[in-house]
């Protein structure tokens, strides 16, 4: 599943935009590292800046936002020092595919189906006209969408929202990339529709070797597909493990909170536990760490010094002071004491 | 700040005394949230930013003030008196601005019968404000009431959208003509005309305006926790009608000025013994093939060109702010 | 196809309705319009025989059902005062011919221009073209557009040394009113096509085609520009049909002998068939115009036919 090849690395990234006069850092030195073939999913609530981050690999940040410093490496080349169109146009659909949330927008409403499909394949894989008709009505039969030759003609409005999402990762698939990100791929969706597109992303990863990054704030889709997770909070990955590590043994006590607010884990009869305090406004400088102040067990230095990374074993790793040998022990919640248990019954019970 | 590299080591020279629990206080957490958000006093914001926006509303309402007070300043001669050169026994006729020859003084000079240009622009001014506004607020009273209740009382929807329907079909120049040529030329008669082909835009903002109060979803969710309609009405309504009410106000006075000079010009507007803009224009494009008295055509020109340019970008420069989209 | 039938049938029954409502208006009017110059020594026997000739006396609804049969029959009246007993639908057959040259050269030059303005300003948004522009825009907008005719009309002779008035044997004499009839359009086409494509360029499927790896200028070709023509459309025979009647100002100023320079004629004559004539004339020519708009953009756009919108323009 992973091996070592890394095909992505993102190094001390930070972003800021101008806004209302002010400058907002959006990303504030945040640092990853993406393996061939993997899925890793970076997790976090609305504006901790999950899309912001990725949109930065493939240069659509908004007019107003830009990269301040920080290294993208990418085939030997630094994205982040990419000015001009022509730069970026080499890794966009070519190396770096995305698939955006609302499937409902994400379609020219005036074109075909197929055109759009098509597009794509005249771009990127050197073939036009009726071979690359071809290739699209093929590419869209792999996308589970029946009848291809007949749906090629069709318009974005006489498809469903689950149907238009698999056009939408038909075009990004018929680029070609190396890197596909998912952008909420399912939020907009239907529960039900929901695990197929998953399951269709998965099978297609095997067959086009792609690597996946998932953006998404549902725990439901990370436990499902990744091997990796990164949790973001207010601009920075504050932890990032193989998808057990952070499931069943979070350091951080923002994973926590977020892990502990899943439906699934409430104890009968008390009260779901939900996160207290609003993110921090990101217009002023953070000191410390960004999660300290909604934290119950922030230490004093969480005020005042950035934690660094503490490397919980070679592949998990966390920015929090509880990991410092100074610090007290603090237990994790009994929610996930509560699923650490469970998976290691069911682990004992497998062997 | 950020280390690269994943540290354990503890030469750091961190205080050990750091280590220890902070107190946990959760109405700090609250604190760092953003939502000092004014929908008004960001919309003034936005538009003070806009240069040529504040220039020109500093100069409308400059004019506009004077229009009024012009009257009552001292050494102001009556805009419709024929001036009748004392020495002569004759009229002061085409006498240019500020000419030394003539020993009464003309500021903008005279027209072809002798009345002094100066007082017919502002008294032209007033008159043609003066119908630009009436126009806005019948357009603006007529326009809400049926918007409201073409968007409220859902019974008389697709009557009034057919009704609309019809009447936006026909040029409003077609109205204009056919309805001032049918009645005797009067300020109300102008009046009337341009308010009934003047109102359908109003309406239609309006009654759409009242479907989004009753189909957005933040409104439902608003009336679901139990918000008063007070409430709906001054925090989710009022912003979006009071920005378009405005729009819709300060563009039917530029509109209504040319149409007053259209109208003229066609031969059915005020009576000629009214000074209005649209008058003036008349007066001065008779005279306009002599390079000496073009004047009479340049200064109601410019005066015409101030006013309408004026509240035409004031308007849209205000919806523009008064947009949340625009609050960035 | 039923969409088609249905648009159609609404034009029809707007049209009826219109030229009974101007009908009806134009009894109101003063019957001085009916008899031209020698009004004044007619006495009152003359006068109502006069117009019971003319059949204004009989019911409204009589007058009504013979307006009608007339107009089946293509008949618009006589004039009265300003070529006395010549058929109005030979007056302004002659006059529309003169218009449609007008219009069409003016049409294709504002197209040409405001198209090309409206895509430069849309391109370069905030820039230099989109505020020389807007400038523009607002001008052609706010003034009365007799304003700029006029002065026009008093510079562009002076400094070019182009004719003042219009003569048609002088193919110099075609440039200015040309140029005064564009401007509005120009300045229309300018802002409509900008508008629409910023707001297309705002859209998600803009942000799916930049992450496919498209090019602005290939975006903007393929996919922005088509999809903003798409509600100009609409609105393009409406004003293409506008100019083509011709522009009541510049026929006028220019002494152009079109219908628009007619108007402001028989207004000043009080010749009441004739201006009735050309009212129902250009009534029918703006409904015309906004149902072959509504027609092209459903030709254009495949949403169009499926969803049936309850007359929300």
């Amino acid at each position: 599943m992973t091996n070592n090849e890394k095909v992505l690395s993102v190094d001390n990234l930070v972003i800021k935009f101008n806004l209302r006069g002010q400058e907002l850092t959006a990303i504030r030195g945040a640092s990853l590292e993406l393996y061939k073939g993997e899925s890793l999913a970076i997790v976090g609530e609305s504006g901790s800046g999950k899309s912001v981050f990725t949109k930065s690999f493939m240069g659509l940040l908004d007019a107003n936002g830009r990269i301040e410093s920080g290294s993208i490496i990418y085939k030997d080349n630094d994205l982040a020092k990419y000015k001009t169109e022509d730069d970026w146009i080499k890794i966009r659909g070519k190396e770096i595919a995305m698939v955006f949330q609302d499937p409902m927008t994400s379609l020219n409403p005036l074109k075909t189906v197929g055109k759009q499909v098509q597009e794509s394949i005249e771009l990127h894989q050197n073939l036009q006209g009726e071979e690359a008709k071809k290739l699209a009505v093929e590419i869209l039969n792999d996308v589970g969408i029946s009848e291809p030759e007949r749906r090629y003609k069709q318009y974005p409005h006489e498809f469903s929202g689950g149907m238009r999402q698999r056009v939408v990762i038909a075009i990004a698939v018929a680029c070609n990339p190396n890197i596909l990100i998912c952008d909420e791929p399912t939020t907009a969706l239907d529960v039900t529709i929901q695990a197929q597109i998953l399951q269709l992303l998965k099978n297609l990863q095997k067959k086009y070797q792609l690597t996946i990054i998932y953006i998404t704030h549902d725990l439901g889709v990370v436990a499902n597909v990744a091997d990796r997770i990164a949790v973001m909070y207010a601009g920075d990955i504050i932890e990032l493990g193989l998808s057990e590590e952070v499931f069943f043994d979070p350091k951080h006590p923002y994973t926590w909170a977020l892990l502990s607010s899943l439906p699934q884990l409430g104890i009968k009869g008390e009260e779901l536990y939900s996160i207290k305090g609003t993110p921090p406004n990101l217009f002023k400088e953070i000191k410390g760490d960004a999660f300290a102040p909604r934290n119950p067990h922030a230490l004093k230095i969480d005020f005042e010094k950035r934690p660094p990374y503490f490397e919980v074993t070679p592949t998990h790793k966390a920015r929090t002071w509880l990991l410092d040998p100074r610090a007290p022990k603090v237990e994790p919640p009994l929610s996930i004491q509560k699923m650490r248990e469970m998976e290691v019954k069911r682990g004992e019970r497998l062997e | 700040m950020t280390r690269k590299k994943i540290m354990n080591d503890i030469n750091d020279n961190i205080d050990p005394s750091l280590f220890e629990f902070a107190e946990y206080d959760e109405t700090k957490s609250e604190l760092t949230g953003y939502s000092n958000y004014s929908f008004w006093k960001s919309t003034f914001q936005v538009f003070m930013k806009n240069k040529v926006a504040v220039a020109l509303l500093i100069l409308i309402v400059s004019v506009v003030l004077f229009t009024a007070i012009q009257p009552y300043l001292p050494n102001q001669k009556s805009p419709t008196q024929i001036y009748i050169n004392p020495e002569t026994g004759l009229q002061y006729r085409n006498i240019r601005p500020n000419d030394p020859s003539v020993s009464e003084n003309f500021i903008f000079g005279t027209n072809s019968i002798g009345q002094d240009l100066w007082a017919r622009i502002w008294s032209g001014t007033r008159t043609s404000l003066f119908i630009g506004v009436s126009v806005a607020i019948f357009e603006a009273i007529v326009g809400i009431t049926i918007g409201a209740l073409w968007g409220y009382v859902r019974k008389l929807d697709a009557v009034i959208t057919e009704v609309y329907n019809v009447w936006d079909n026909i040029p409003t120049t077609v109205v204009l003509i056919i309805l001032t040529y049918v009645m005797k030329p009067s300020i109300s008669t102008i009046i009337f005309a341009m308010c009934m082909t003047g109102w359908l835009q109003m309406a239609r903002f309006v009654r759409n305006l009242i479907l989004i109060i009753r189909d957005r979803e933040y409104n439902l969710a608003s009336r679901c926790l139990g918000t008063p309609t007070s409430r709906i009405i001054t925090k989710n309504l009022l912003p979006y009608l009071v920005s378009v009410i405005m729009l819709r106000m300060a563009l039917a006075i530029p509109a209504a000025i040319g149409n007053e000079v259209f109208l003229s010009y066609i031969g059915m507007g005020l009576p000629i013994d009214i000074p209005s803009l649209g008058n003036l224009i008349n007066e001065g494009r008779a005279l306009m093939m002599d390079p000496n008295q073009r004047y009479q055509l340049f200064f109601p020109a410019a005066v015409i060109s101030v006013v309408t340019i004026s509240f035409y970008v004031i308007g849209n420069v205000f919806a523009d702010s008064a947009d949340p989209r625009n609050h960035v | 196809m039923k969409y088609y039938v249905t648009r159609l049938f609404r034009s029809f029954l707007t049209l009826m309705i219109v030229i009974t409502i101007v009908f009806l208006l134009m009894r109101m009017m003063p019957i001085e319009g009916y008899f031209g110059s020698g009004f004044d020594k007619l006495d009152a026997g003359q006068i109502e025989a006069k117009l019971k000739n003319l059949g204004l006396l009989d019911p409204l609804p009589v007058q009504l059902k013979n307006f009608y049969i007339s107009l089946l029959k293509g008949d618009l009246g006589q004039s009265i005062t300003y070529r006395p007993k010549v058929d109005n639908t030979k007056i302004l057959g002659d006059k529309l011919i003169t218009s449609l040259r007008f219009g069409v050269a003016s049409l294709t030059l504002s197209l040409i221009v405001g198209l090309s303005l409206g895509i430069l300003m849309a391109r370069h948004k905030g820039k230099f073209w989109d505020k020389f522009g807007t400038c523009y825009v607002v001008g052609a907008n706010a003034v009365p557009a007799v304003i700029y005719y006029l002065l026009i009309q008093v510079f562009f002779t002076d400094i070019f040394k182009l004719p003042l008035l219009f003569d048609k044997s002088v193919p110099k004499s075609w440039i200015l009113p040309i140029l005064c009839l564009s401007l509005v359009t120009t300045a229309y086409y300018a802002m409509w096509i900008r508008r629409y494509m910023v707001d297309e360029l705002n859209k998600d499927y803009v942000r799916l085609a930049r992450a496919k790896g498209l090019k602005s200028k290939e975006i903007m070709i393929r996919h922005v520009m088509r999809n903003a023509f798409v509600p100009m459309a609409q609105y393009l025979p409406a004003s293409i049909l506008y100019t083509v009647a011709g522009s009541i100002y510049v026929e006028s100023l220019f002494s152009i002998p079109g219908t628009g320079g007619l108007l402001v004629t028989v207004i000043q004559r009080q010749d009441n068939t004739l201006v009735q004539a050309l009212v129902l004339l250009y009534s029918s020519i703006g409904i015309v115009g906004l149902m072959l708009g509504d027609i092209l953009m459903s030709a254009f756009d495949p949403r169009i036919k499926l969803s049936h919108e309850g007359g929300s323009r």
